[in-house]
């Protein structure tokens, strides 16, 4: 019984079905980047207090949030679209220094006042902690 | 007294795809000592090997060396049945499916080149694949696509483009 034989013939150089793979590759990459990698403005703030929700906030307006936890008092501030730990009670101070936030997904953690805070957009993006 | 010895018969054949696989072993192993940006994004070099058996014998004599060196190289690396193992065994199998159909059409269409974009694709799509279902299964892993779509591209450009000169200084057919 023969076998049907597949002879593959080098071509010279660039032909149009790799052009098209190409191009076709080129269009799924940017594609892919649009897609996959997308930073949303967020619109709402979320205040995690003590393992509970505290409560969601509009970013739209400017707004001090005082928590008053097992360390002391943190301050969160709200404006001009954005959100930040004003002043911890914590000794690293590292929420503080994170500085603004303002992306879907970003978040903010401060362990020691078990206090964090989330952007929230219309989708919830993907973060490492959702893992 | 009796010689105990087992003799397998080699036909020719059987001795290319052995001489083919160890430049694709040796090949292998190169590229795991390279430094790597981040896990995954490697040359694949491998394959140029791969695609070169292709064009010189057929698809058959391709499948076999490929797989004989992804066993071979995990079992030198001390990977086997990792989960390194799998991810490689995963994208050789569904790149040398994709091949499998990429060479059924008109040999007018396609070089080396494309085939080799079309292969390293299905490679990551395999690995990540099973990224997705075993290892994280998590959706942050889309988020990675990007980033190897644009690593398989150019490096499935490079080893074509290797395979296509190779090819032709051996002035096959």
């Amino acid at each position: 019984m023969l076998r049907k034989k597949i002879t593959l013939k080098l071509q010279a150089k660039f032909l149009i079905g790799d052009s098209l793979i190409i191009l076709i590759s080129l269009i799924f990459i940017v594609f892919a980047f649009k897609t996959f990698w997308f930073f949303e403005t967020g619109s709402v703030v979320q205040v995690n207090f003590q393992g509970k929700t505290y409560g969601n906030f509009s970013l739209f307006q400017n707004k001090k949030i005082n928590l008053i936890g097992k360390e002391g008092e943190s301050i969160i501030e709200i404006k001009e679209g954005r959100a930040r730990f004003k002043s911890a009670p914590c000794k690293n101070q590292y929420c503080v220094q994170q500085g603004w936030i303002h992306l879907t997904g970003q978040i903010l953690i401060c362990i020691p006042n078990e206090v964090s805070i989330e952007i929230l957009g219309k989708s919830k993006a993907y973060d490492s902690l959702n893992y | 007294m009796t010689h105990s010895i087992i003799k397998i018969k080699t036909t020719l054949l059987d001795h290319q795809i052995a001489q083919l696989s160890a430049i694709a072993i040796g090949l292998s192993l190169i590229e795991s000592v390279l430094p790597s940006p981040m896990p995954g994004v490697k040359p694949g070099i491998a394959n140029i090997i791969t695609l070169y058996t292709i064009y010189q014998f057929n698809f058959k004599t391709a499948m076999w060396v490929s797989v004989l060196r992804v066993f071979a190289t995990s079992l030198i690396l001390g990977q086997f049945l990792s989960p390194t193992f799998m991810l490689s065994l995963v994208g050789s199998i569904l790149s040398l499916l994709t091949l499998y159909f990429a060479i059924k059409l008109p040999s007018k269409f396609l070089s080396p080149v494309g085939l080799s974009v079309l292969s390293s694709f299905a490679h990551i799509a395999g690995q990540l694949f099973l990224v997705r279902i075993w290892l994280i299964p998590h959706p942050s892993i889309y988020s990675l696509i990007p980033i190897y779509s644009v690593a398989a591209l150019l490096f499935g450009f490079i080893n074509g483009w290797i395979t296509y000169h190779l090819l032709k200084r051996h002035n096959s057919i």
